[in-house]
């Protein structure tokens, strides 16, 4: 261990935890009776409400990078075997329902704004209503989604048939897996009673809102690169 | 060991099959488990909150979650090698899946900490270098994550579902197919920065301490460390000079491989350029970091040939490769993972580890793996069998580097139970240590008394009022300043 001989009294700061110039409070091993006096353990409690709501909408737009180059490697994948199968590439008939599926997740992007205008202005019933709204409308566009698979399956189109097919099928499935989780996050803000939560209706439907508009746009992106990869 | 054994006596003991699924289960265990999960989910996630004086991680809940997803991989993988092949490779396959997501939101945990949860005055200019490298590391797992779930979401769909992403093309030489060794060594180059930049953060953090000395051009080993995280996200292409690139692409790859060598550079030299002169303490702790220095030196100047494709392409074998792999990855950052278990030793359990035990395990282990891996660097430039143990091509000198280097594996290996003795040793009867902080540290962990408490700093958050590194500044007795302490209360030592 380290030999340095050190004086008492500088071996009681850098022993001391708080380093400012008020009493060492009191902590573990200290003995003494520090702290700053007054009021029991339960007075001196943070409040309820979380003290750094940021680290939510940060998490959140990691979590989206990382979503994102989940959906850039298999874009790659998508392009690389497009570009190497130049002559024998047979692509798929896309199921007319995609553009019904698009448009209802669309609107379920601009409900979304709606209820957080509503929020915003302390309307909670609005907010509520067009909360679930959207909520609705994110699972039509599951439902949708399994009716396209349904449309391919009629025309003869699975999985195994064709690379056009199997992309198809597995950036759908995945998009729809992701927007699931999309789907409990609005759950959540709608069913939550915040009034004993530690992270207050606004953030958390700020945060979950991120997520929501992040798959709308993913979605168009996945449905662009389909359609013209044909 | 049971790899050595039937290097030296190919033919006997296991069968191909299973040397294949040895190699597996070895490359995974340390890859996986020891080299990612120990610098950065096992010290990181206990000193990572207390170095920027936070209470806790930003999502404790992601945390275990991420904690039991880890055990669940590593469960998996040991299980997978007793398996039959095809089921074990299934489990192998959703064990590293498992492991993925833990690593994604260990990523996001860690990133989340650092940006939202640092105390007053802790601002970027003063945060340790171990927690810039975790910081850096977490960005780059959570990038390459994300590659290696792809990877192995189109191989389950392949295998269950049975599409066809990775035909495999039975030709006169079967190789694997292009699009799934761009995938692999896009993430596992990466990864080896993920396994090397919590190293470079602790060695960085000890020198330092173990010198008195500040850390010599902190901010320009602050911006080689995010260099080295930049740089190797993006040079994954020179593993497949050999394998039908773009013409002009192995030029790329080479400069960027090659330009990997200046943030290196500026790394050893803030290093050697903080031991110059300095009263150097050569506790285990630092002698495992200066070994660090020398592993990483060594292995570094044999990655310059790695990067040189037409060298690659007609001089090098797998063994040279195997060589300095090893040296630079697998050992250097074990070197790295014990010089932080023995500088936080007493900080996690109150004891301290037996010095001499440690200093007598260091010297073993240092000249036994250099007695390993440098001959392996011959061998590689001698012959170019192409499939380890089970070639036997090379004459007579390369039978007696084979023998002697598993001899050397042998004495290394048997040298750990020192480590083992001494580990356990020291948890139950170590010397127990009353100090908090017994290495005259600067950063905020050791202003906590041992055993840390539940809540770290409780509603003390400690104010944060300079670097991480003031040490040789003359005050009383001391030759340094801790981070938590205000300035007026050393203004009375003055």
């Amino acid at each position: 261990m380290a030999g340095t001989p050190v004086l008492d009294d500088i071996e009681l700061i850098i022993e001391d935890i708080s380093g400012g110039g008020g009493k060492p409070p009191s902590r573990g091993d200290d003995g003494g009776d520090g702290g700053d006096g007054g009021g029991s353990e339960s007075d001196r409690r943070p409040p309820q409400r979380d003290s750094s709501p940021k680290r939510y909408s940060t998490a959140m737009v990691l979590a989206m990078l990382s979503i994102l180059m989940f959906f850039m490697v298999l874009t790659a994948a998508f392009v690389v075997l497009r570009i190497q199968n130049l002559q024998a590439w047979s692509g798929i008939h896309m199921p007319w329902i995609l553009w019904v599926n698009t448009a209802v997740l669309l609107s379920s992007s601009a409900t979304l704004e709606v209820a957080r205008r509503k929020l915003q202005m302390d309307r909670l019933k609005g907010f509520k209503r067009m909360w679930a709204l959207t909520t609705i409308l994110g699972a039509v566009f599951i439902c949708g989604q399994a009716v396209a698979w349904r449309q391919l399956a009629a025309q003869g189109v699975y999985m195994t048939s064709r690379l056009a097919s199997s992309f198809f099928y597995v950036f759908t499935a995945l998009h729809a897996v992701h927007l699931l989780g999309g789907i409990c996050a609005l759950l959540y803000v709608g069913l939550r009673k915040f009034e004993t939560a530690r992270v207050s209706r606004f953030v958390a439907a700020e945060v979950a809102s991120y997520y929501w508009h992040f798959m709308d746009g993913l979605w168009i992106f996945l449905l662009a690169l389909l359609y013209f990869g044909q | 060991m049971a790899m050595r054994l039937q290097v030296a006596h190919s033919g006997s003991g296991s069968t191909s099959e299973r040397y294949v699924a040895l190699t597996l289960l070895h490359g995974s265990l340390m890859v996986f488990f020891v080299l990612t999960a120990a610098p950065q989910f096992g010290f990181g996630y206990f000193f990572l909150p207390l170095q920027i004086g936070a209470n806790e991680m930003a999502f404790p809940l992601l945390s275990g979650l991420s904690f039991w997803l880890t055990w669940f991989s590593l469960a998996g993988v040991a299980v997978s090698f007793f398996l039959p092949v095809r089921t074990g490779m299934e489990l192998w396959l959703c064990s590293v899946i498992a492991f993925s997501f833990g690593a994604i939101l260990t990523s996001i945990n860690f990133c989340t900490t650092v940006t939202d949860s640092r105390a007053g005055g802790m601002s970027l200019t003063r945060l340790p270098l171990t927690v810039w490298a975790w910081y850096v590391t977490a960005v780059l797992s959570l990038l390459i994550f994300g590659i290696l779930l792809a990877a192995c979401v189109l191989l389950l769909s392949d295998w269950f579902l049975g599409t066809q992403f990775f035909p495999l093309r039975t030709t006169a030489t079967v190789s694997l197919p292009a699009l799934w060794q761009r995938w692999f060594w896009f993430f596992a180059q990466a990864l080896v920065y993920v396994a090397l930049l919590p190293c470079f953060g602790i060695v960085s953090h000890l020198v330092a301490t173990f010198s008195r000395r500040p850390v010599w051009v902190e901010r320009a080993a602050v911006l080689a460390i995010c260099a080295v995280g930049v740089l190797g996200f993006c040079i994954w292409g020179f593993h497949m000079f050999s394998s039908a690139l773009n013409p002009y692409t192995p030029l790329v790859f080479s400069l960027l491989a090659s330009s990997l060598g200046i943030p290196a550079s500026v790394l050893l030299a803030s290093w050697l350029g903080t031991l110059w002169q300095a009263e150097i303490r050569l506790t285990t702790a630092m002698l495992f970091a200066i070994g660090f220095i020398s592993l990483f030196l060594s292995g570094g100047l044999s990655g310059l040939f790695l990067a040189r494709h037409e060298v690659v392409a007609v001089l090098i074998s797998d063994d040279f490769v195997t060589g300095h792999f090893h040296l630079v990855m697998g050992v250097a950052a074990t070197f790295a993972i014990l010089a932080a278990l023995f500088f936080w030793f007493p900080k996690l359990f109150g004891r301290s580890l037996n010095e001499t035990l440690g200093k007598i395990h260091f010297w073993v282990t240092f000249a036994g793996v250099y007695c390993i891996f440098m001959p392996m660097h011959w061998l590689g430039l001698l012959d170019r069998a192409r499939f380890g143990g089970m070639t036997s091509a090379g004459g007579q000198g390369s039978d007696a580097a084979r023998s002697f280097i598993t001899a050397a594996a042998i004495v290394t290996i048997a040298a750990q139970v020192i480590f083992l003795i001494n580990f356990f040793r020291s948890l139950w009867y170590g010397k127990q240590e009353h100090q908090r902080n017994p290495w005259r540290a600067t950063t905020l962990e050791w202003s906590l008394p041992t055993p840390i408490p539940d809540d770290n700093f409780g509603e003390h958050t400690p104010e944060v009022y300079r670097g991480a590194y003031l040490y040789g500044v003359p005050l009383g007795g001391l030759d340094f300043l801790p981070q938590h302490v205000s300035p007026e209360r050393l203004a009375k030592f003055r």
